[in-house]
């Protein structure tokens, strides 16, 4: 089928302003809305020990004012022009968004360069905002059942503090961060030339190229941040930590295994793998623990994409009595079997037609292709691999796969994080 | 530019008008109706084959047979084991999925046009020739049970449990999940029997989105779906949901709770009420973002939440108006005063011009947005026509938020937002929160996370 199904590509144009703000424009007419997303190369595996957690309250901060931006006037501006808008943290980066009529255009870039420009910081807002996010971590992450597990086992899979530790970060260096923190970290962070700017959608190319040089241009660039260490040693060394989940109704483990860094092709043929050992119905550990064995309630895996090491999960909440360590056994059959006979050639057209139809309705919503095509531009410097990733992928070998899933998940060099309910564990 | 160019917000460029075409419309012999939007824009599909039956149709004493039923489809057809379906669908890269909301049963898939004769074809297969294996019931209903008890686990979905109870009372509403006996007693012979005189063709209508031929679908779903036959569907009676005259507190003590999740609740209006788009502006302007008065109060002045909402949930036969937020244990009860403090506000005092103005200009906004998307496209259509709206309301959606006065905003507030016989549930550690709370409702009840009243 991909030979008889090419992809009309998306007409990129990529530039940068003299303070080396990086500039993509993605024009698409068919629905009069228009996206801009800005990221900035910054998340938290910037953080320094001792403020984790502060990349993402800093991204608090950005909604709270600017020099000609009241406290919550981004949000109001937006909304009132009829747009949608966000921010998300991750450890590779910091992106704010929105979404607008497309008339609204010069709203969303006043907006964005105002904050970036002049962020006004007080005392009260660091503290009001300091509370919102405590909030943010008890919802997410405290109040709920396995909510902690995945930053539980990435601090066993990486060894370097700037992989290890979670996004959310810890109440006590919450509480730690200052007024001068907050301003030290825009100005080396929130410059020009520490990000890259995207527009998708119905807007006039000329038009755009003009506002963004009236907004953006004047804004000084900085010194580049310092230099980021990301390296890891190889080994996870099979750790092994046993949890006590006093939310959680039922036993649970999960798996993490380091891979190598997105865009190489042991990532996606890990990233293919994945497809078919854990998604959806179809998959090799469905059809054998949902269905066969019937021993699990829910299973789940799925790649976390860095640009240095990353990693895949694979995890299950088991039913009552069932042997944990049988089921993991099965699991551990499964990736035997993918690495010594690789996909069928079922499996490898489910994942072809997968991909293109992932790749199609990527291009539906300007939003969508705004972020991605971001993160190419932050990530790779190249903006048009948003028209040649599918092409990449679709080009990975069942031969590319069977040999990864060797290397890489066929070992005991993982991580096994092991959940009890806390009621029912062993004596406290 | 200079800094004083900068000190004010950018006039908007020439506004650009935005139209949603009409949908091609026409019904099969024995009564399908066919709802066809062609939009070439990308080649992919979207299908829903939709029944106007749903969880409150389930049998007395058998709640949660509709959606069994529905989960049963992809279960095991006459030609197709289960596993031959995930694998013929998944295949194609596609997904079809069927399940029950309270009002409605709906496949819903979608999949690159290329596969779109492929994808009818399975759909069909599906909605008309289930078998409800016994070995995938038995999985089904063990399956089911561990997912009940997973459930309690989590602390909106015991508020929302709690909240339907106090206000849909008798109603089927009132029911958010089965219990372990209903999920039990399910059986092979009853799911057979409910699926034929459910899934009827004049019980459905079939619409379509996307990468499309109307004529040649038309052709196709004759194919497919002509030879079924009519039948009458179960027709529901329902009870009232239940006056309320006075505030209540319930809480569903959780021990060891991080946060507390309150929701205060009175009944509100149905999908079809005339007071449903100023409904709109008034909880645009109360609770239903971030700019709203509620986020801009307790998250955003107070640090009390991550977020607070209000909502309105209008459903085919009644809806209920909510205002929730998780909040951090010591604060609840100052949380219980700010909401109260808005839900009052907003009914004595009159909205201001630009308040108003801002809430409608969202409302008209975001809707191009809402429909960016095939998926998007496809919800706003399938819900015109599930819930038997006008045949222009997508093309008249914005002039009517916009017809919104002051007026009408105080007035569906009045009468709607009811703060003197809300139901406030909060979950929590119930010996911080009852102390916090209890001054605030004139009757007090406490459940365990069971469900078991204490």
């Amino acid at each position: 089928m991909a030979e008889t199904f090419k992809l009309p590509a998306l007409k990129v144009e990529e530039y940068k302003l003299e303070n080396g703000l990086r500039v993509v424009l993605d024009p698409d007419n068919a629905i009069p809305v228009v996206s801009v997303a800005v990221y900035y190369n910054v998340g938290s595996r910037n953080e320094r020990d001792g403020r984790t957690g502060f990349a993402h309250l800093f991204e608090h901060m950005m909604f709270q004012g600017s020099e000609n931006v009241p406290k919550a006037g981004h949000f109001q501006h937006i909304m009132k022009a009829g747009g949608t808008m966000n921010g998300t943290t991750s450890s590779e980066r910091t992106n704010y968004y929105e979404t607008l009529p497309a008339n609204q255009l010069p709203l969303a870039l006043w907006l964005e360069s105002d904050r970036m420009r002049s962020l006004a910081v007080t005392q009260e807002n660091l503290d009001n905002q300091r509370e919102a996010v405590k909030e943010e971590k008890r919802l997410r992450y405290d109040n709920q059942p396995y909510g902690q597990i995945f930053d539980l086992i990435a601090e066993m899979i990486y060894k370097n503090f700037a992989n290890a530790h979670s996004t959310i970060g810890s109440m006590e260096h919450l509480d730690a961060a200052t007024v001068e923190d907050v301003q030290e970290f825009f100005r080396i962070y929130y410059a020009p030339n520490n990000a890259v700017i995207v527009l998708s959608g119905a807007f006039d190319i000329d038009e755009a190229k003009n506002l963004i040089e009236t907004y953006f241009g004047e804004i000084p660039s900085q010194p580049l941040p310092p230099a980021l260490d990301v390296s890891e040693p190889t080994e996870v060394a099979a750790t092994y930590r046993e949890w006590e989940d006093h939310l959680a109704p039922f036993p649970a483990f999960l798996i993490g295994w380091k891979i190598p860094p997105r865009r190489t092709s042991d990532f996606y043929a890990l990233y293919l793998a994945g497809k078919i050992l854990y998604d959806g119905d179809s998959s090799r550990l469905y059809q054998k623990l949902v269905k066969g064995e019937e021993s699990v309630i829910q299973l789940f895996g799925f790649t976390d994409e860095r640009r240095g090491p990353s990693s895949i999960f694979v995890g299950a909440i088991p039913k009552p009595d069932k042997d944990l360590s049988k089921i993991r056994e099965t699991i551990m059959q499964e990736i035997h079997d993918l690495s010594a006979h690789g996909p069928t050639a079922e499996e490898m057209e489910k994942i072809e037609n997968q991909l293109v139809n992932d790749a199609v309705r990527m291009r539906q919503s300007s939003m969508s292709r705004a972020q991605h095509i971001a993160e190419f531009a932050l990530y790779d410097g190249d903006p048009t691999l948003i028209n040649s990733e599918l092409d990449d992928l679709l080009a990975i070998t069942a031969e590319q796969i069977r040999h990864a899933v060797g290397v890489y998940l066929n070992t005991d060099n993982r991580a096994l994080l092991d959940v009890v309910p806390a009621a029912k564990g062993v004596a406290v | 530019m200079t800094p004083e160019m900068r000190k004010a917000p950018p006039a908007p460029l020439a506004p650009v008008s935005f139209d949603i075409a009409r949908p091609f419309e026409t019904t099969l012999d024995n009564g399908l109706r066919v709802i066809v939007f062609e939009n070439q824009r990308l080649p992919l599909v979207s299908y829903r084959l939709a029944f106007q039956s749903g969880d409150v149709h389930d049998p007395e004493g058998h709640t949660g047979m509709t959606s069994a039923m529905a989960s049963m489809l992809s279960e095991g057809t006459r030609n197709y084991s289960s596993r031959q379906l995930a694998e013929k669908i998944e295949r194609l890269g596609a997904s079809v999925s069927a399940s029950a909301s309270d009002d409605f049963t709906v496949l819903a898939a979608s999949a690159l046009s290329l596969y779109g004769s492929e994808i009818l074809q399975l759909m069909a297969e599906m909605a008309l020739r289930p078998t409800f294996p016994e070995s995938e019931l038995d999985l089904y209903r063990r399956n089911m049970i561990e997912h009940l008890k997973f459930q309690r686990s989590q602390p909106g979905f015991l508020a929302n449990e709690q909240a339907a109870r106090l206000i849909f009372g008798s109603h089927p509403y009132s029911k958010v999940s089965p219990k372990a006996d209903d999920i039990e007693k399910l059986d092979r012979q009853t799911l057979a029997d409910f699926h034929a005189s459910m899934l009827v063709p004049n019980n459905a209508m079939f619409i379509a989105v996307g990468d499309v031929n109307a004529e040649e679908l038309v052709k196709e779903l004759n194919e497919q779906f002509g030879d079924w036959q009519q039948g009458s569907a179960p027709v529901g009676k329902f009870a009232p949901p239940p006056e309320r005259t006075a505030r209540s507190l319930t809480i569903v003590d959780r021990p060891g709770s991080a946060q507390s999740n309150i929701v205060l609740t009175n009944l509100g209006v149905n999908r079809t009420h005339p007071d449903y788009f100023p409904l709109l502006v008034m909880n645009q302007v109360l609770g239903a973002g971030a700019s709203s008065r509620v986020f801009m109060n307790l998250r955003e002045e107070k640090g009390y939440t991550y977020g607070a909402y209000t909502r309105l949930e209008s459903k085919k036969l009644a809806g209920d108006f909510e205002a929730t937020a998780e909040v951090r244990t010591a604060v609840t009860g100052d949380s219980l005063k700010e909401f109260f403090y808005e839900l009052d506000r907003i009914r004595t005092d009159t909205v201001g011009d630009q308040e108003l103005a801002d809430a409608k200009s969202f409302l008209t906004g975001v809707f191009p947005i809402r429909a960016e998307t095939q998926e998007g496209l496809t919800n706003l259509i399938v819900n015109q026509y599930l819930y038997g709206l006008p045949e222009d309301y997508l093309q008249t959606y914005r002039a009517k938020v916009d017809a919104i006065t002051l007026e009408d905003v105080k007035r569906v507030a009045i009468e709607h937002v009811r703060p003197s016989e809300m139901a406030i549930v909060i979950v929590g550690d119930a010996k911080e929160v009852l102390p916090q709370a209890q001054g605030y409702a004139e009757t007090v009840e406490v459940f365990d996370t069971e469900g078991n009243k204490k």
